[in-house]
């Protein structure tokens, strides 16, 4: 069947999304003259053959999924996405559309070439979000609906267009037996993937079909067969049978008559629903085939052989068969055949179409029967043979030319409407026509050739641009992350660096962050880096059992050349309850989506997409799918986040970054009558407790080696303020009035005192008194003393371990006395455990005493001033 | 604690409560003109807009921290939302539970407390927020109704566990030992709603009275089915006097009757179900339940009324109203198993019901008629909306036209059970062994028989019969022949196959292929006798008292036979075997068969066996007792 050349005509092009249509929810339906088409948007469109042009133009108003046409009263059936099944008679919307409603809103989105008539409201005949797909049976609407775990089969009486007033007659609803959940995320109803199929199967005599057009999916089957698939009751009652093929792979029946429930005898699943098969892929298409060519011509020949096609390639073949000793059999085989399928349809003689990205093929179940098997067998093998049509997205049999040949309907991925005629009773690869009556048929068709050939060619070649720019990008964050990676030592030539300030940009002063990206290496970044930054905050020292937490800011770095430096400003607090749990520590990193560079090349090319790999492969790219590289790490301490409003000087500096903000009402509100104290227990605490203390004490030589030479022409202590306050943005003032003492306000508001000072210590050294700096911190809040000394101390600590390189000999040390200091911390320690076990077992009215023992000890436990070597 | 407050925004809290609150009430309005609206169409559409908005207005509500004085809003909107959905979807799914969840979790992210509680599920999250709640007042009435559509959803999935749990929680664990879920639900009392509140589809008392009807209901009704009988009627009488919607009364009515007429007081049940009758237009269940009663008392004429009343009144299509936009006592009830007493059918159901009754108690008339009328609705199209008895116990199609032909039989009409014989023959023929070659095989007796399902040998049996009645004893003979030899035939494959052949699982059972095989050679002996070949007759009447030895008609009809053949030795021993069988105590029959094949041996009953037996005695030669 190699040389099966088939003539294909173009007949219309409509509007398609960039990328392609995707499979699923095209239709093409047939019906005499008249082409109806449905691309998966909002729009039906009518098409005339006879006349070649769009004759209407229907906008719905949702995404159309599924079109069935009931011909003897020429009504148009639409389901539509999240809306439900529509009804439109075709007699009457002609006319309205020659009356010209000239609605034409289809500009936004590419003109349909006639006016779009928008569908009103009112021709809902079933509004339900849940539907997914349909099938009309003589005057009775079959729908399949999602339910919450279970598909759901409802049959309902089909008012016509007009009738509103009477409610919608539901005669039966059964739920199927599936037990697997349902593609789409709970919570929020997702369009599932792959849309279910119905395909109403009825026995030869049976009236339910009769006047139905071929083409449209209902079908009759052989009596045997009907029979054996489903049962005797079936059969006598000659009752339509509804199959369904889920997305999960289940092939299972109804007995259309039997599903008569209401709420007072529902239906029963056991009862009412057969499991046919299992086809473990997603089922595409069910149609029904004749295979015995034995009386073609004969009228009362049905089809005899049930098919169903699985997304992945997969048909199942039934067919009954007599066995030895003469009883009914039936005879299931399994085919596979390339995948993904797209779409599929039956056509005369045991030919099954089924259409997959890159091509359109035919297979034959009635071809080679008679030397596999007897006759009634199914062939053994299946060989499809390609018609050199790719990325059909629908496809509608449209009528059986006589001798052996077929004339298909299809929509290509680039929404191009097409007749293909093939002609399969020739077997020979080339016919041998006579050549100059065909020569003008014979160019035409080759021309068209070149089409089918070039809309191939197209999108191969934006495949392979898509992936060669991918390779591009990955070899761009290859050679980024070898520079960074490779640069421990030194300044990394991309850094970030991070200082923090207060703004004054809120209702409510921000302490903010600023990160600064700089690109100093000789490559750039580009799409697929973001710079995250992770601000993780300490735990508030109350509870030390919870973790703190963190945020985490991404943002894109758009494009970032060589030399390029990016600032990124992000607020660290305080929030609204006006705390800060300090220290901060602001982490930066970079980081590289491979999802977003690498994603759109490595799904199969967007014009054939592929339901399932929407979102790209998801077995190539691991689930945490990056890069990451960190850059720098940054504590924000309580040191940092002073602020001075005594330093302010209105000439020199904009007051407002110094102090937190007063509002120039509230201050002269203030000014007038009698001040009013605020209420806060922290105010209070102020007014009527004496301010906590800690001291630290440090060797001035110590201090002296680690300053260096930085504090020569200024006091110790003025040095050491200014080392203490490197970070903060009141260190110019600092620097230039040579202060060594100062009083600042914390983050919460609340005040605290820095003073420094040199004392000798006498005690300590047998060398005699010993120069060493005292390092005071002062506060009427708890808390914030705590931040402070805490950031104190840690800067000390870096400090020490700094010199510990390269440190001199300590002086001579009276152990004694520092043993004793040690001693007294243990004791002093351990009653701290002891009390805060008691807090935790105690009641209210006892802890309190104890929380103040507890203040008392801490205080003793800073006071007695640690020294530092 | 992340602080991320939206930069650069300060969000007039009050102007947008207003905005969102006057949204949620407009929102409210509009459910209720869709309620109102007589269009159903309409109706629906106005509703689903409703439910949108909604949805769209908790979507922005929850993209904001949560703040307390937002909440009370937040919640009743989440509230409004599942009481539109769950009763647009005419049930609660998993989504109205997650939509309960994130109104928990959003309480608990003001309380700071979200995260480890998680995974307590939601039973944990409601301890927690009840916990929290009891000390921000505001927020109560919110939660309570909250809580009730959380009890309405956990007592529609059977959770009771999980709801004593809540409604001990609700009210304040006072009475930690009752788990009685009827006293819990009378106890908890929901704050009442303060009169500036946002408006709701459904308050939390309203809730609470929908709650109680139902799980009165639902536990009555599960009382009943295991019997425990006392307990059912006061959960019932509980049900009953609540508020509830007429159809709900008229079910609650009718089991009340089911209820008293187990425990033995007809004259009360009957008064139930009248009650019931009165109460609706859904008359099938109190009819049905009638017609039991009825059956129980033996009132034969009163149950084939009530049952044609069923029939009646099944076949209108009463107007089902258009539910309530709210959770009404319906959606909280569980789904009818067909075993439950108030299960009723459709309408071939009940006059599959009815037909066959006729034809139990001997109305073949009437049973003829039915059963005509019957398969007419059975094979005519879809219009009339059929359902052939679907439950796993009721016969299968074929067995209908089997017991059709009968009923035709026992009213003297031969010809028409021919007709629906031949009818059921051609229909199925296709389905059946190509039958000239089994024929064939037959007669060679070499290949190994095909599988014939039984009711095609019942069929020609009862064609024999019908034959019989029309004289034709050739026919009927060569019926009775084809008959015997499917069903000699048909046995080695029968076990084997099971289930595969569908159609006819529960149709035949060892004992029915016994009964029917007793039957076929019995009627052929008849036809034997008539025609005056006692050899034969005596052979066919052999050979079903060896295949059946449990049919005494066998025996008898053999007993006869070799009377008047003269064969006295063989005939008084068998009249021993037949004394001695009577004299035992008749053991009931603990099988069931199809009720065509019970017709059927009734008519080759032996028509007087004692006087058989007094005769064979007295014929007897005295030295017996030597």
């Amino acid at each position: 069947m190699a040389g099966l050349e088939p003539r294909v005509e173009y007949l219309e092009s409509f509007r398609c999304p960039l990328g392609g249509l995707a499979a699923g929810k095209p239709r093409v339906l047939c019906h005499g003259a008249e082409i109806f088409v449905s691309t998966g948007s909002e729009f039906v469109y009518v098409y005339d053959q006879e006349g070649r042009l769009l004759t209407a133009v229907y906008r719905f108003p949702g995404q159309v999924w599924h079109l069935e046409l009931w011909a003897p009263r020429r009504l148009l059936y639409v389901l539509c996405a999240q809306k439900g099944i529509y009804c439109l008679s075709l007699d009457q919307a002609s006319r309205s559309v020659n009356q010209g409603d000239g609605d034409d809103r289809g500009s936004e989105d590419g003109q349909p070439p006639c006016a779009a008539v928008p569908v009103h409201p009112d021709a809902c005949l079933l509004p339900d979000d849940t539907l997914c797909t349909f099938t009309v049976v003589d005057d009775m609407l079959v729908t399949l609906a999602q339910g919450p775990a279970r598909w759901k089969v409802q049959l309902s009486d089909c008012p016509c267009p007009g009738e509103d007033a009477r409610p919608r007659g539901q005669i039966g609803e059964v739920e199927l037996s599936t037990s697997s959940p349902l593609a789409g995320a709970p919570g929020e109803p997702t369009a599932p993937h792959i849309l279910p199929v119905l395909c109403c199967v009825s026995p030869p005599g049976s009236s339910a079909l009769q006047g139905r057009t071929r083409g449209s999916r209902g079908c009759l089957l052989e009596q045997a067969l009907f029979g054996l698939l489903f049962g005797v009751d079936a059969s006598l009652l000659e009752s339509p049978v509804i199959l369904c093929g889920l997305p999960d792979g289940q092939l299972c029946c109804v007995v259309l008559k039997t599903l008569v429930t209401s709420r007072l005898s529902p239906g029963d699943p056991k009862a009412l629903v057969k499991i046919l098969h299992h086809l473990e892929e997603p089922v595409v298409f069910i149609g029904a085939l004749k295979t015995e060519s034995l009386a073609e011509d004969a009228e009362d020949t049905h089809p005899d052989c049930l098919v169903a096609l699985g997304h992945g390639g997969r048909i199942l073949a039934i067919k009954a068969s007599w066995d030895e000793a003469g009883t009914l059999v039936p005879e299931l085989r399994e085919y596979q055949l390339p995948g993904p399928v797209l779409c599929a349809a039956c056509g005369g003689g045991g030919r099954v179409y089924h259409s997959t990205p890159s091509e359109l093929c035919v297979a034959d179940l009635a071809r080679g029967r008679a030397s596999d098997r007897g006759p009634g067998g199914l062939p053994s093998l299946l060989c499809p043979a390609g018609l050199g049509i790719c990325s059909v997205v629908t496809l509608s049999v449209s009528c059986e030319v006589p001798e052996g040949g077929a004339r298909l309907l299809a929509l290509s991925a680039r929404g191009r409407l097409m007749t293909c005629s093939l002609d399969l009773s020739s077997e020979m690869p080339c016919p041998t026509r006579a050549a100059v009556a065909d020569t003008g048929q014979k160019i035409k068709e080759l021309l068209s050739g070149i089409g089918t050939v070039s809309e191939r060619v197209s999108s191969l070649k934006k495949a392979v641009d898509q992936r060669n720019k991918a390779l591009t990008c990955l070899n761009e964050a290859m050679n980024v992350s070898c520079v960074l990676l490779a640069s421990r030592e030194g300044p990394r030539p991309i850094s970030c660096t991070t200082t923090t300030a207060w703004s004054r940009l809120q209702p409510q002063d921000m302490l903010t962050a600023t990160c600064r990206l700089e690109n100093n290496s000789g490559l750039s970044l580009d799409r697929g880096w973001a710079l995250c930054v992770q601000v993780l905050t300490s735990t508030p020292a109350s509870d030390t059992d919870v973790a703190g937490s963190a945020t985490t800011y991404t943002i894109p770095v758009d494009r970032l050349g060589p030399g390029d430096r990016r600032e990124v400003t992000l607020p660290l607090g305080p929030g609204e309850d006006g705390a800060l749990d300090l220290p901060l520590t602001v982490s930066c990193a970079l980081h590289y989506s491979l999802r977003e560079v690498v994603g759109g090349a490595l799904a199969p090319s967007e014009s054939f997409k592929d339901p399932f790999l929407d979102e790209c492969p998801p077995d190539v790219l691991p689930e945490q799918d990056g890069i990451c590289l960190p850059l720098s790490k940054h504590t924000v301490d309580m040191l940092q986040c002073l602020r001075f409003p005594g330093l302010a000087t209105p000439h020199t500096q904009p007051s407002g970054l110094l102090g937190p903000v007063s509002d120039s009402v509230d201050t002269f509100l203030g000014s007038l009558g009698p001040r009013s104290e605020p209420a806060g227990p922290a105010s209070l605490r102020a007014k009527f407790l004496p301010p906590s203390v800690a001291t630290i004490r440090v060797s001035a030589e110590l201090l002296r080696a680690a300053l260096g030479d930085s504090h020569t022409g200024t006091s110790l202590g003025c040095a050491t303020l200014q080392w203490l306050l490197a970070e903060n943005t009141a260190l110019d003032v600092v620097r230039s009035r040579r202060l060594s003492s100062v009083q600042g306000v914390a983050p919460d508001g609340t005040d605290l005192h820095l003073t420094i000072r040199e004392v000798a210590v006498t005690h300590l050294c047998t060398a005699g008194p010993m120069q060493t700096v005292e390092i005071q911190v002062e506060s009427s809040s708890l808390a914030s003393l705590c931040s402070a000394h805490h950031a104190v101390i840690g800067r000390l600590q870096r400090m020490v371990v700094e010199q510990a390189a390269q440190s001199s000999s300590p002086p001579d040390l009276r152990v004694q006395y520092l043993r004793q200091i040690h001693i007294n911390h243990e004791t002093l320690l351990r009653e701290v455990q002891a009390l805060r076990d008691r807090l935790c077992t105690e009641d209210e009215a006892s802890s309190c005493g104890t929380a103040e023992r507890l203040l008392q000890v801490y205080a003793q436990l800073r006071s007695p001033s640690l020294l530092l070597l | 604690m992340s602080h991320q407050t939206p930069l650069g925004s300060s969000v007039p809290h009050a102007s947008c409560l207003d905005l969102w609150r006057e949204k949620n009430d407009q929102l409210v309005r509009q459910a209720k003109v869709a309620q109102d609206s007589r269009l159903s169409l309409r109706r629906q559409q106005l509703a689903q807009d409703a439910l949108e908005g909604f949805r769209g207005l908790l979507h922005s509500l929850r993209g904001l921290p949560a703040a307390v004085p937002v909440l009370p809003l937040e919640l009743t909107i989440t509230c409004n939302f599942i009481t539109l959905r769950a009763s647009l979807a005419q049930g609660f799914t998993e989504d109205q539970a997650q939509d309960i969840q994130q109104g928990l979790e959003r309480v608990l992210e003001t309380q700071e407390q979200l995260g480890p509680r998680l995974e307590c599920g939601l039973r944990g999250l409601w301890d927690s927020v009840l916990h929290y709640s009891s000390l921000l007042l505001e927020l109560l009435p919110a939660l309570h109704h909250l809580a009730g559509l959380q009890a309405a959803l956990w007592l529609s999935t059977d959770c009771l566990g999980d709801l004593t749990f809540l409604l001990q929680t609700l009210n304040g664990n006072q009475n930690e030992a009752s788990r009685n879920l009827l006293r819990l639900l009378k106890t908890w009392s929901p704050p009442a709603e303060e009169t500036n509140a946002p408006l709701t589809l459904q308050d939390a008392r309203g809730l609470r009275n929908v709650l109680l009807t139902a799980s009165a209901f639902r536990q009555g009704l599960q009382e009943l089915i295991t019997g425990s009988l006392p307990r059912a009627l006061s959960s019932l009488r509980e049900a009953a006097s609540g508020l509830c919607p007429r159809p709900v009364l008229v079910q609650v009515y009718t089991a009340l009757g089911t209820c008293l007429r187990k425990m033995g007081n007809p004259q009360r049940a009957l008064l139930y179900l009248v009650a019931a009758l009165k109460g609706g237009s859904t008359w099938g269940p109190p009819l049905l339940e009638a017609s039991r009663l009825y059956q129980q008392l033996g009132n034969t004429a009163a149950e084939l009324e009530s049952l044609e009343l069923l029939v009646e009144a099944l076949n209108v299509t009463h107007s089902s109203e258009a539910p309530q936009l709210l959770i009404e006592v319906e959606l909280l009830l569980p789904r009818l198993h067909p075993a439950s007493p108030l299960h009723c059918g459709t309408q071939s159901q009940a006059k599959y019901l009815l037909a066959s009754r006729c034809l139990q108690v001997g109305r073949a008339e009437d049973a003829a008629e039915h059963y005509l009328d019957l398969l007419a609705l059975v094979l005519d199209g879809l219009e009339s909306k059929f359902s052939p008895p679907p439950s796993p116990t009721g016969p299968c199609i074929p067995e209908v036209f089997l017991e059709a032909a009968a009923a035709l039989i026992q009213a003297s009409r031969a010809q028409d059970a021919l007709t629906v014989c031949e009818e059921l023959l051609s229909r199925t023929s296709s389905l059946l062994p190509k039958m000239p070659q089994l024929w064939e095989d037959a007669r060679k007796g070499t290949k190994e028989s095909p599988h014939c399902p039984s009711w095609v040998s019942a069929t020609y049996l009862l064609q024999g019969q019908a034959w019989v009645q029309l004289g034709a004893q050739k026919e009927a003979i060569s019926e009775f022949s084809r008959c015997l030899e499917l069903l000699f035939r048909a046995t080695p494959k029968d076990k084997e196959r099971g289930p595969a052949s569908n159609g006819e699982k529960g149709c035949v059972s060892d004992m029915t292929l016994q009964q029917l095989r007793a039957a076929a050679l019995i009627s052929r002996g008849l036809q034997w006798v008539a025609s005056g070949q006692d050899t034969k007759a005596l052979q066919d009447f052999l050979l079903s008292v060896q295949m059946c030895p449990g049919n005494q008609d066998a025996s008898f009809h053999l007993l006869q036979t070799l009377r008047r053949m003269d064969r006295r030795d063989e005939a008084t021993a068998l009249w021993w075997r037949l004394e001695a069988q009577t004299k035992l105590p008749q053991e009931n029959a603990a099988w069931s068969l199809p009720l065509y094949l019970e017709t059927y041996l009734g008519w080759i009953r032996f028509p007087d066996r004692e006087t058989l037996l007094e005769e064979f005695q007295t014929s007897l030669p005295e030295p017996c007792d030597l």
